[in-house]
């Protein structure tokens, strides 16, 4: 069997014979150097056990143990004992005087330094943020706590240096895009892996919309205790091949041992969008449309056809009078809501801990017909049944329902409304919505139809923990996740587009994954400070999903919405797919002295969805550490309090390109209902993982006792073999095949300052900054590297992935005003011919520059806490310019700037003479592109904490009212929407730097009370 | 103590370190590979049928062909009122390589073709030969048909496109390929069609049958200038076909199942097939996006009697816009070839060579008028025919190529002009080394 061989393997790697001689040192020491025995435990000023907290001897460094994983000991004492030393990392040492009376004793350790002691969750284990030799990002539920947003994973946004969040738009289901350290693939999935409590988690879209929804809505920020990024190479590499694009790993509540504590939120607020486009109001667009026309037709046509349609477009009401002027603005938006309700449960005895919660949110989105409700719950239960075996089991299940509206790219999308004419009534006099409009009137998509989606899902882990040895542990856990999405959509006899007599489509995504890890975990210190730590396992990962929908037409009346009254059914689908990983990891970290760090890990994984020759692959890392801080030389340093260098490198890999991209795939057809089968899918089985190489260098430091603490980091990204779907001449009569061809480099700098300002009892200030630099760039390409356009964004060698690629606008002739394009980019020669003009890179759809930067007041109960975002270097498309900012040239409503057109010779402007049908400038070209630098308050809370003077009588342990904002204030120069808002149709992607009608982003403020009883 | 432990971690260690590697040994439920999809004559024969699902996209025969070349060869007849600004590149005359419905017909038409390769060569595993004979017949006739639509659409007098005649083995290759001439593409085209004739059947469902190709070679050769051989063929197929002209104008569009007098149409259901032509010629109420392409008034000047049926063959939309009525059932079959069009041809050729094969032509042509309320002709001309065809044919397709057959000028444009052809799009210059670009983009 290879896979045996393979442990052999690790074993190697992991010096065995140091393994095995290290369990006979142990039990010799044990057994043969006994005079007395003292036992005790080790806690921190909470209670908690310490385990691994070293006990020696202070006069004999090799007398001593290490406490094990209930934080007690027991050590063999020589007659000459005075004292012993107690240390653990990231606590004080101390040293405790015992003569050979003393039997038992409890130690007390104190907190070094709150920062360095911070556990870091690193996969199949943990650390300390001083110990650690990798780059990780940690938040804590205080930075999610009590900010209106409906997905967890926008309350991340600014709060780690290189992690770029942002959702889609302002839709309460959008997708949420995360890139760590920039874009690492073009064709594979660029979303980073989500781990819960050790489980990987599906994040599979599976909308039918058109438009992606976040298939993590469904977690509850109130149920998570941490977050922890592992952005580096090394962090990430023990996840393999799914990790290239870097790893969330989230914790969950648990409970604690002691008293039972009960906490209920409350919280309420009211939303708005972050910004509105100013349109032409009636008679603005009665002006330029008049002009436009006359301009292209002559003055007796033009006027014939303006008025004509609008008189079309008034539908009968008096538009020369200006009777009607609709701001569709008004219509397309409404005032949002957002209430959350959280209660939870947790406590324990040393046997048996527990949390329990649950929480609801409902919230109204800012667009009309746009909501969303959540249920959610968890229990995480942990039962020590012994000394040496505990077990228990995490639980969340959860309801989510979404009132969905149509994708950006679709006419009855309700921002596509403003494209309608200000001239045409959104309602007729009886109120129901005016079918008489240029476009579709979205209103009554609205009102005759709807789009349902539940998702349900359900995460499990049962695990067991046995320690063997003292030294020596065994854990299995396995998990479950399911995630059910029903869709039920009904559009009425009365929506647009409806020839059928009502239409419905149903489907049923189901995916369920399973996964059983087993890992032994070893720990031995070594003495004075030295320790070796050790994990090896294997995993087992299966993935299954079964996808049904149905489709039909004719029904009797809208009062019959099931599909079982269709009377045709037009369309069925059934599908069963599957993946499987097979995996094994080790990782040994030693540490020398506390002072040299060396990890190293390796993950061996194996996937169905490659090619029988490349199904497996090895992703080995290495990282080293030196805390310079404790060397003789810096010890005493009055000013420098830490200082610790670190570097890693290692190999990740990316293997989100679809489940069966190496095969040649022929699928089912059908032509007038006889079965065919058509060639859908070009083979390649050489097709194997992305893999990416990265490499970090960083610094750690605390100034002033810590009071200033940051962290600096270079790291050089290479990914190689890049799954990409290389265009093919469509000569060959396929346009795409799946390759491992390319390469890219991502480049970049972050910066981490943390500083405690004030720390005076009654008076505080904490500030944390983040700053992050990433250069991508394309390095290699298919064909010999030629270029792959895209309509408007090309991925060309030395150059972003998916930078956009346009002809150069140059603004308005002055002589005549014709639209004016460089033929060559910027400061060549214009023309007004667009075929003579050439396109050039002219934008980069990411930002290079992001930060965020937090700062926490609190004055007595009074705290203030804000984060603002920022981004830089980024720019947008907007593909509805060609329509709304268009030199009136048909008759959507035209942007405000539009007014400023040129008019008669002389006239210096960017905005070509207006002219009906005249398509005067409406080519793509950077005529609509916008960069999208931007500051933003992405959240602000205001909390006071009651005296608990007041709180005794009520019997409340404490509470707490707040005010939170969410994006109250953007400075940004973009004249669009918002600067964080793409269009969602999927064909697209996020990545392009595209907008299509896309919403802005909310705005929330929201009143909540936190009570603890 | 001490072993029982180190033999239970081994224990622990053997069992969950030793897990089957065949677990990764997943296959794909909705899709085949390509040694199934080669290796039984079953799936060869639905391999075929896969071709007219193809070609019966969007993107071809289902619709964008017949509309671009309308739109194309239009003056002022219709008016684009669509959101869709490719579409009026084509009326305004302004075609550019990015308009993605353009490089979405070329890609539609290569990869019918490819598939119409992929059973040609492996058509030899079905063994009763009249069925072999008729798989290669249909792929044949569908090959030379995809062929046609692209050398009018792309090609010039000269420059024609890149033939392939074999399927694709290797997509992982360089797949450059030049622009064969026009006269081999021709030479390709009139091959497969004899071809065609010869192995199919006289008749075969709705599907390719020995007319449909006869029908084809009727319309090549016209378009060619080959009139005797247009004659002969159209005449053939009037005679022998077994289609007859429909009772009335009305009758021969949106039918569910084939009607009378079509000869060759891409079959729609609510299930299957695709009518682009439904999304923008029919108003909203009939399954289209309210009227893309309206009639304008200039579209009655075509027409020589007021009581024409044809020239009232059409309904206003909601915005009071003139809808044909041509294109009104939703999941209506797409009418590809009409027996009208034969009797046209017969008519033109006839009256070209001077002869009166079948039937005179002003016969045929009053034939055709009186099928609509038109009043008679007492004589017939070339132009008499050409004007016919334009009533009787409005909006199925025929207008550019119809334009650049006869020499004739749109927008003030000779047939000749640059502007008249297609780009070729940008994406197979990009990917395709040795791709030269049509004059003038």
């Amino acid at each position: 069997m290879d896979s045996t061989l393979y442990l052999f393997g690790i074993g190697r790697l992991l010096k065995p014979k140091l393994f095995f001689f290290s369990f006979y040192i142990l039990f010799c020491s044990m057994s043969g150097y006994t005079q007395w025995t003292l036992k005790g435990s080790i806690t921190d000023k909470v209670g908690l056990p310490l385990i691994g907290a070293s006990v020696f001897d202070t006069d004999h460094a090799d007398i001593g143990t290490i406490t094990d994983l209930d934080g007690n000991f027991s050590v063999e004492l020589g007659n000459d004992t005075k004292s012993i030393t107690v240390s653990y990392t990231g606590f004080n040492t101390v040293q405790i005087s015992v003569t050979k009376s003393t039997r038992e004793i409890i130690v007390v350790l104190e907190e070094a330094s709150t920062i360095l002691n911070e556990v870091m969750i690193i996969g199949y284990g943990s650390t300390s943020k001083k110990m650690i030799s990798d780059n990780v990002a940690k938040l804590t539920s205080k930075d999610l706590s009590n900010i209106a947003v409906s997905n967890f994973q926008s309350a991340l946004s600014g709060k780690a240096a290189g992690v770029r969040i942002n959702q889609t738009n302002g839709k309460v289901d959008g997708g949420i895009n995360i890139r760590i350290r920039g874009t690492s693939s073009i064709s594979a999935g660029s979303e980073p892996l989500y781990v819960l409590d050790g489980m990987p988690l599906i994040n599979v879209n599976e909308s039918n919309n058109g438009a992606p929804m976040n298939p993590l809505l469904s977690l509850s920020p109130s149920e998570i205790e941490s977050i922890d990024i592992l952005k580096d190479a090394s962090s990430a590499a023990i996840y393999g091949a799914r990790a290239a694009n870097g790893v969330v790993l989230i914790t969950t509540k648990k409970g604690k041992a002691g008293k039972t504590n009960v906490s209920l939120n409350i919280s309420s607020g009211v939303s708005s969008p972050t910004n509105l486009v100013r349109w032409l109001n009636a008679s603005e667009y009665k002006e330029l449309f008049t002009e436009a026309a006359i301009n292209t037709l002559g003055k007796d046509d033009g006027i014939k056809e303006a008025e004509s349609n609008f008189d079309f477009l008034s539908n009968g009401t008096d538009w020369k009078n200006n009777n009607i002027g609709t701001t569709w603005n008004d219509i397309a938006f409404r005032d949002g809501s957002q209430s959350d309700v959280d209660l939870s449960v947790s406590g324990g005895d040393d046997k048996t801990q527990y949390y329990f919660g649950g929480a609801i949110n409902k919230t109204k989105g800012i667009l009309l017909g746009n909501d969303l409700q959540k249920l959610s719950a968890r229990l995480n239960i942990r039962h020590n049944l012994n000394t040496k075996f505990s077990a228990g089991m995490n639980i969340g299940i959860s309801k989510t329902t979404i009132d969905r509206v149509d994708n950006d790219n679709s006419f009855t999308s309700p921002l596509q409304s403003i494209a309608q004419s200000p001239l045409a009534p959104a309602y007729n006099e009886d109120g129901s919505p005016n079918g008489n409009t240029l476009y579709p009137n979205f209103l009554l998509e609205d009102l005759h139809a709807n789009y349902i989606t539940n998702l349900r899902r359900v995460t499990g882990k049962v695990f067991a923990e046995y320690k063997f040895l003292k030294n020596i542990k065994f854990n299995s856990d396995l998990g479950y996740d399911l995630s059910t999405q029903t869709e039920d959509q009904y559009r009425g006899t009365k929506t647009p587009f409806m020839s059928t007599n009502g239409f419905a489509f149903n489907s049923n995504a189901t995916s369920e994954n399973y996964i059983w890890s087993n890992y032994f975990t070893f720990i031995k210190e070594l003495g004075k400070g030295s320790s070796l730590n050790l994990v090896a396992g294997q995993e087992f990962n299966n993935s299954d999903r079964i996808f049904n929908s149905v489709t039909g037409i004719q029904f009797p009346s809208d009062d019959f919405q099931s599909i079982s009254s269709a009377a045709e059914i037009t369309a069925g689908k059934g599908e069963n797919v599957r993946y499987n990983f097979l995996s094994y990891f080790s990782r040994a970290s030693f540490n020398i002295k506390d002072k040299y760090i060396f990890k190293a890990s390796i993950r061996r994984d194996g996937s169905s969805r490659f090619g029988i020759n490349q199904r497996y692959g090895i992703f080995p890392s290495l990282s080293a550490a030196w805390i310079l801080s404790e060397e003789t030389f810096l010890k005493n340093n009055s000013s420098l309090s830490f200082l610790k260098i670190r570097g890693s490198y290692g190999q990740l890999g990316n293997s989100e390109i679809g489940n069966f991209a190496s095969r040649t795939l022929y699928n089912g057809s059908s032509y007038n209902k006889v079965a065919g089968i058509t060639l859908i899918q070009p083979g390649n089985n050489d097709l194997t993982w992305e893999k990416s190489n990265q490499l970090d260098i960083g610094v750690d430091f605390g100034l002033f006792k810590d009071r200033i603490f940051g962290e600096i980091d270079f790291y050089s990204k290479n990914t190689n073999g890049l799954l990409f779907s290389v265009p093919l001449p469509g000569s060959s009569g396929q346009s795409l095949i799946n390759k491992n061809v390319g390469a890219l480099n991502s480049k970049g700098v972050e910066l981490v300052l943390n500083t405690r300002n004030i720390t005076r009892d009654d008076l505080k200030w904490n500030t944390s900054f983040n700053l992050a630099k990433n250069n991508n760039k394309i390095t290699d390409l298919p064909n010999n590297s030629a270029d792959i356009i895209r309509p408007t964004n090309i991925d060309r060698v030395g150059y972003p992935v998916a930078s956009l690629y346009l002809v150069e606008f140059a603004g308005a002739d002055p002589n005549n005003g014709d639209a004016l394009f460089y033929t060559n980019g910027k400061g060549s020669e214009t023309t007004a011919d667009f075929s003579q003009a050439k396109r050039v890179v002219a934008g980069n759809p990411q930002p290079v520059w992001i930060s965020g930067l937090t700062n926490e007041f609190s004055y007595k109960g009074l705290s203030l806490s804000f984060t603002f975002v920022g981004e830089w270097g980024a720019s947008i498309f907007n593909g509805a310019g060609r329509f709304q900012s268009a030199s009136a040239d048909y008759f959507d409503n035209q942007t405000a700037d539009q007014l400023n057109r040129w008019q008669k010779p002389g006239d210096i402007t960017l905005v070509p003479q207006a002219r009906l049908y005249g398509a005067n400038g409406t080519q793509n070209s950077t005529r609509y592109l916008e960069k999208v630098d931007f500051i933003r308050l992405r959240n602000i809370m205001l909390s006071y904490d009651i005296p608990s003077s007041i709180l005794k009588r009520a019997g409340v342990g404490n509470a707490r009212v707040y005010l939170s904002g969410v994006n109250l204030l953007t400075f940004t120069d973009y004249t669009g929407y918002d600067p964080e808002s793409r269009l969602d149709e999927s064909g697209f992607g996020f990545n392009n730097g595209f907008n299509f009608y896309s919403a802005p982003q909310a705005k929330t403020t929201s009143l909540g009370i936190n009570v603890n009883f | 103590m001490k072993k029982l432990k180190l033999y239970s971690i081994a224990f622990f260690l053997l069992i969950f370190f030793s897990a089957c590697t065949d677990l990764l040994d997943v296959e794909p439920t909705t899709s085949i590979s390509n040694q199934v999809a080669l290796s039984s004559e079953e799936n060869v024969k639905k391999l075929l049928i896969g071709i007219y699902e193809i070609d019966g996209n969007s993107n071809s025969h289902g619709g964008y062909i017949q509309i671009f070349s309308d739109l194309l060869g239009s003056d002022d007849q219709v008016a684009w009122n669509g959101t869709f600004a490719e579409p009026r590149e084509a009326l305004t005359k302004t075609m550019n390589a990015n308009n993605f419905l353009i490089d979405a017909i070329w890609k539609n038409l290569y990869r019918t073709i490819n598939q119409c390769n992929i059973v040609l060569d492996n058509s030899a595993i079905i063994k009763n030969k009249a069925e072999r004979e008729k798989a290669e017949g249909e792929a044949r006739f569908l090959r030379a048909f995809s062929y046609f639509e692209l050398i009018r659409f792309f090609g010039t007098n000269t420059k024609g496109i890149p033939l392939r005649l074999t399927s694709v083995k290797d997509f992982g290759s360089d797949l450059s390929i030049k622009r064969n001439s026009t006269d081999e593409v021709y030479v390709a085209i009139q091959d497969d069609i004899n071809k065609a004739i010869t192995l199919l059947p006289a008749s075969n469902e709705f599907y390719a049958d020995k007319y449909v190709a006869t029908a084809l070679s009727a319309r090549v050769n016209l378009y060619l200038g080959k009139y005797a051989e247009a004659r002969t063929a159209a005449h053939n197929v009037i005679t022998n076909s077994k289609r007859t002209l429909a009772s009335s104008f009305a009758e021969a569009f949106n039918n569910d199942e084939n009607g009378d007098e079509d000869i060759f149409a891409m079959q729609v259901t609510s299930q299957s097939g695709f009518n682009q032509l439904i999304s923008m010629y029919a108003s909203q109420e009939n399954g289209g996006r309210g009227g893309d392409i309206s009639l304008t008034n200039a579209f009655y000047t075509i027409f020589d009697d007021p009581k024409d049926g044809r020239a009232l063959f059409n309904y206003k939309n909601k915005k009071g816009q003139i809808l044909t009525s041509k294109y009104t059932n939703q999941f209506g079959n797409v009418p590809v070839i009409r027996l009208a069009e034969m009797v046209l041809i017969r008519a033109e050729c006839n009256r070209r060579l001077n002869t009166s094969i079948g039937n005179d032509p002003l016969i045929d042509i009053n034939n055709i008028r009186q099928r609509s309320g038109a009043s008679k002709l007492v004589s017939v001309t070339i132009e008499n025919i050409l004007a016919e065809r334009r009533r009787e044919l409005a909006f199925e397709g025929f207008a550019i190529y119809d334009i650049k057959r006869t020499g004739a000028s749109v927008k003030g444009l000779p047939s000749t002009s640059p502007k008249l052809v297609m780009p070729i799009p940008r994406s197979e210059l990009d990917a395709n080394k040795l791709m030269e670009q049509n004059e003038g983009y």
